[in-house]
């Protein structure tokens, strides 16, 4: 047998003779690994989805006409019938906007439909340089449209064969306009079906002047505020309705820090009370066996090795704590955003090592004064039984 | 005359105010049984401890196998204590979780590598063969006397001390114990420092000192009739 | 000659070590060693100079590569060697022991081992404008370093002994990280580089003798599989196994090799303290073949990531006039024959070609893609006397650029006009598609 695995079979030994104790100890480790496990999972899981849900709306506010359906479906609009329009007007809602003095990014938006080749297309009349500036995540093949060019949405790009370059004559209400797709933009959402037009464009061919469907806000301000600005631009435009759209990822955002908090908190109050009973546990045990210290030290074990079996107990029970704490954890953090969030939380293997290092970090801490003591335990004194 | 394996001169502990051992003098050659008698508070356990380099003296010197204690490290003690000196308890001193052959494989550990069919072989010679994997709390008192025999000598030590070793057993496992020493004394020379205070018991050994308040009062050499 | 002190740090820190492990490994003969080494140093030192003077720079890069090269070569072996006997006792090793322990075996091998670091080390002075001085910098550093070990290895602990497999094991990769700061001189690139080349021909080979492309049965997945195993990954993992093996089987072999017998030793303690200290001694022992994988590993990372800069300029973008030549001048902005390596970019509707112009050491222009006909277009960069495929990281000298074939940059007709050269654009737009096609479909296994 060799020394060291003369050592783990004397360490587990040791911890075998005291079992009530051993169990004690692993349970607290344990559960502050697991709390720090499912912390770290919670966290690192739901942030990516709760920045995916942000991600996903860019604006914060939306004002659209009144009459007008809005359906907030999984991840944009979708505005049912397109030949019962309602309309803004644009330079009402400028003057909302500034009258109420709301810092905001402003898109303004025309829905319409354009006829092509025997077939109506949907367009958005849009200002390319706010859509730039609040969908940053709008993937462009080809280049942004200068003056009588276009951005074709993906998935309509590849059902009507469009590509860069090519030249389209639409037919509005108003006039024909001649157009030249500049671009395929993919977004990921429904504008992959869409057709971009500068909105004076789309409006000159719509004959629409000066109006607009839809208008798409970011409002910089966060938290309450947010309800509080959506209130007041509601009171200074009657005939349009100002809803919130990123309800969904704002409440989850909040709750995702509140939990966090919380469990932040929770941890911090388990990894102190878990360290000091480490310590507490320990210094008895180390009082307890003070023959046995002695003993050793008298057969001729020098100071450091003696110390070394005793680490190696609180090693052990790191070791331990820390695999169990890895399997609660993820459990824990499992039922905390099934519940929470009503999402599934990732397994994420790289947590382990910082369940096994909390664990063994705890153990080793709690149990750096025993140890001292173990180190200048005087054999002579120890063995009398003083 | 064999060369002396202990040579103290003037050696001298005292715990502050109190001296525990006055100035001693004292040779004991290789392979001589010594016992050490006086009442409790006579110093003796403190010599004994001083010659397994468990503590160090206050002054004097303290040679004991060519080895000058007082100039060992911590570490050198104790690597001293593992390579030298064997050491037998009254308490016995067992670790209580561990089986009897693991107990003397304990000995081994800090001596070199554990060697479990010697250790099994050390406590068949103490007749320990059938409790091998029994547990002190499972042993009787002189079992457990006989194991801890059998750790003691397990790394050939060239001193072996006893700390009243009969102390807390019955007359018929005195005796037993006593015997296996004597035994063993003969197959290994080893040389042996037992404490006592049991006339009886100090008369197993060569010679007998008798230390009062820490002074060497009275030296007393037996002549054995049946060593012949 | 500042800057060569710098340039030097690595080489003489190697040096340094390996004069220490020697010492240490024949440490009955620390004289012997001294003298060895130093002459043997000044000796690799002189080598490489005469070498740079009286041949071309590959010839002589390419001396002290194969020197290299043979080393780890007989590493490889002594590792084979030592685990396959790492098993039995040592009775007949006498022989070889008694022989290396001489002196005389104990200054030849540490002369040649002197001889390499030497030449390593004056690779790196510049052969132009460099007198007897600039040689004296490295020869004295190497000398006080020498004896700094020498002061140094006296005072270590007598405990810690290096094995002579393990001293072998160091020193050969103390040698190659020396020389795996140096690209011309690297072997861990070109080694993963012929791995991957291997790899390739083979599945080629194989494919197209077994199965026939688009067979019905190869499905689009298992071409993706095929695929990887024509990625740089491959390469680099290969080169990985082949690096590290010997310097573990090394472990391996003083790991496992046999105790001594302690059995005839009839007491119980002396029998067990002689088995502790005797395992104690191996631990010791795989100290040094565990150092010696730390600098394996920091070799093969100089190597991947080296610390030389390559010019890699910009590609400047060009167009091509009415008759669909792209004219560049030899002087104005940009100076073509300043010998370094100049980057276009021509685009022509939604196709692009990069490519670049170079002054060759015989005075010639060159064009070549900016791309081989072998790896993916990552292009390439100028080292020094050559270029660098930022792909598989071959360098290939500035005497061969301009000529086809293998990882050369494709070249292109063009002709000079005077004041400057003349490419017909869509030539080059041609070959570029019908190159970087052929290889990344290649790299992307799809047939």
């Amino acid at each position: 047998m060799t020394r060291r695995r003369w050592l783990i079979h004397l360490v587990l030994r040791a911890l075998g003779h005291r079992k009530g104790r051993t169990i004690l100890l692993l349970a607290v480790l344990a559960m502050a690994s697991s709390l720090a496990t499912a912390l770290g999972i919670v966290s690192s899981s739901m942030e990516r989805r709760v920045a995916e849900e942000v991600r996903k709306y860019g604006a914060n506010l939306i004002v659209i006409p009144e009459t007008a359906r809005l359906e907030i479906g999984s991840g944009g609009l979708d505005f049912g019938v397109v030949s019962e329009p309602t309309y803004l007007q644009q330079s009402l809602v400028e003057g909302a906007l500034a009258r109420s003095g709301i810092k905001a990014e402003r898109s303004f938006h025309l829905r319409g439909a354009l006829h092509w080749k025997d077939s109506d297309l949907m367009v958005e009349g849009v200002d390319f340089a706010d859509i730039r500036r609040l969908f940053p995540w709008w993937q462009l093949k080809g280049t942004w449209p200068t003056a009588g060019e276009i951005v074709v949405g993906n998935d309509l790009a590849a059902s009507m064969k469009l590509k860069p370059g090519d030249m389209m004559e639409c037919g509005g209400k108003g006039q024909t306009v001649k157009l030249r797709v500049s671009g395929i933009v993919t977004s990921g959402g429904e504008e992959d079906g869409l057709l971009f037009v500068a909105l004076p464009e789309l409006q000159k061919a719509l004959e629409l002047e000066g109006q607009i469907t839809l208008v798409r806000l970011m409002v910089t301000a966060g938290g309450d505020s947010l309800k509080k600005s959506a209130v007041s631009l509601q009171q200074l435009m009657p005939g349009a309705k100002v809803s919130e759209v990123r309800q969904t990822a704002r409440t989850s955002e909040g709750l995702l820090a509140k939990v966090k908090l919380l469990m932040l908190m929770v941890t911090a109050v388990v990894l102190v009370s878990a360290g000091s009973s480490v310590a507490g546990t320990m210094s008895t045990t180390v009082l307890e066996r003070g023959k046995e210290i002695g003993l050793m030290k008298a057969m001729g074990g020098t100071r450091v090795e003696v110390m070394l079996i005793f680490c190696g107990e609180a090693a052990m029970l790191g070791v331990l704590g820390g695999i169990a704490g890895y399997l609660c954890g993820t459990i824990i953090a499992q039922f905390i955003t099934r519940t929470v969030f009503s999402a599934s939380a990732d397994i994420i293997p790289w947590i382990a090592c910082v369940s096994l290092g909390v664990s063994l970090f705890l153990a080793l801490l709690g149990s750096f004064g025993p140890m001292i003591s173990v180190f200048k335990l005087d054999p002579v004194r120890s063995l009398r039984g003083e | 005359m064999a060369a002396s394996i202990i040579e103290t001169t003037g050696l001298t502990r005292s715990y502050g105010d109190i001296c525990a051992l006055k100035p001693l003098d004292l040779l004991v050659p290789e392979g001589e049984w010594l016992s050490v008698m006086g009442h409790s508070g006579s110093g003796k356990s403190t010599f004994m401890n001083l010659v397994g380099g468990l503590d160090r003296p206050t002054s004097g010197s303290l040679q004991v196998g060519g080895e000058n204690l007082l100039a060992l490290s911590e570490d050198g003690l104790a690597r001293f204590r593992r390579e030298f000196v064997g050491i037998i308890f009254q308490q016995h001193h067992l670790v209580p979780y561990l089986t009897a052959v693991e107990n003397v494989m304990m000995a081994q550990y800090f001596h070199s590598v554990p060697d479990e069919a010697e250790a099994r072989f050390a406590l068949e010679r103490v007749g320990l063969g059938h409790r091998l994997k029994n547990r002190p709390g499972e042993l009787s008192g002189g079992e457990q006397q006989r194991v801890c025999i059998a750790r003691a000598i397990i790394n050939s030590p060239k001193l072996l001390l006893g700390d009243e070793p009969t102390g807390n057993l019955d007359h018929k496992s005195t005796i037993m114990v006593m015997e296996l020493l004597k035994e063993l004394r003969a197959e290994e020379n080893f040389t042996v420092i037992m404490v006592t205070h049991n006339q009886e018991v100090a008369a197993w050994g060569d010679r007998t000192i008798y230390l009062d308040d820490g002074i060497l009062v009275r030296e007393e050499r037996l002549v054995k009739t049946d060593e012949g | 000659m500042i800057a060569i002190v710098y340039k030097l740090i690595p080489h003489l820190l190697s040096w340094f070590c390996i004069v220490l492990v020697l010492l240490r490994c024949f440490s009955v003969r620390r004289s012997v060693i001294m003298i060895a080494g130093i002459s043997g140093f000044i000796c690799g030192v002189a080598d490489s100079a005469v070498l740079f003077r009286f041949f071309s720079a590959s010839t002589s890069y390419a001396v002290i590569k194969s020197a290299l090269g043979a080393s780890f070569f007989l590493f490889w072996t002594i590792a084979v060697v030592a685990v396959y006997r790492s098993g039995e006792r040592s009775t007949t090793v006498s022989s070889r022991a008694r022989w290396f322990d001489s002196s005389f075996s104990a200054g030849v091998i540490s002369a040649f081992i002197a001889i390499v670091s030497g030449a390593i080390c004056a690779c790196r002075i510049p052969v132009v404008d460099s007198g007897a001085l600039t040689y004296a910098v490295p020869v004295l550093a190497a000398i006080s370093l020498a004896y700094a070990s020498l002061c140094i290895e006296k005072r270590i602990s007598v405990s810690f002994k290096a094995a002579p497999l393990g001293a072998f094991a160091a020193v050969v990769a103390l040698l190659l990280f020396s020389s795996s700061s140096l690209p011309r001189l690297d072997l861990f690139s070109p080694l993963s580089m012929k791995v991957m080349k291997g790899v390739h021909d083979f599945v080629h080979q194989f494919m197209e003798s077994i199965l026939i492309p688009d067979h019905l049965f190869v499905k689009p997945i298992v071409w993706k599989y095929i695929g990887l195993l024509f990625g740089k990954e491959v390469g680099f993992w290969g080169g990985i196994i082949i690096w590290f093996t010997p310097v573990l089987l090394i472990a391996l072999a003083i790991g496992s090799a046999r105790l001594p017998s302690v059995a005839h030793i009839r007491q119980g303690a002396q029998r067990r303290k002689l088995l502790a200290a005797a395992i104690r001694e191996q631990r010791l022992q795989l100290v040094i073949p565990f150092f010696s994988i730390v600098i394996f590993a920091g070799a093969a990372y100089q190597s991947s990531f080296p610390s030389v800069e390559y010019w890699d300029p910009t590609p400047v973008a060009v167009t091509a006039n009415q008759a669909g030549e792209i004219f560049i001048p030899k002087t104005g902005e940009i100076n073509l024959e300043d010998g370094k390596l100049h980057k276009y970019l021509f685009k022509q509707g939604t196709r692009e070609a990069r490519f670049f112009i170079l002054l060759g050491p015989d005075g010639q222009l060159t064009v070549d893609l900016d791309a081989c006909a072998i790896c993916k277009p990552d292009g390439y960069g100028q080292a020094d006397g050559a270029v660098l495929c930022y792909y598989c990281k071959t360098l290939i000298p500035l005497e061969t650029v301009g000529k086809p074939g293998g990882c050369n940059p494709v070249p292109i007709s063009f002709i000079e006009k005077g004041d400057g050269v003349a490419i017909d654009g869509i030539t080059l737009i041609n070959s570029w598609v019908s190159t970087v096609q052929a290889t990344t479909r290649v790299t992307e296994g799809g047939k």
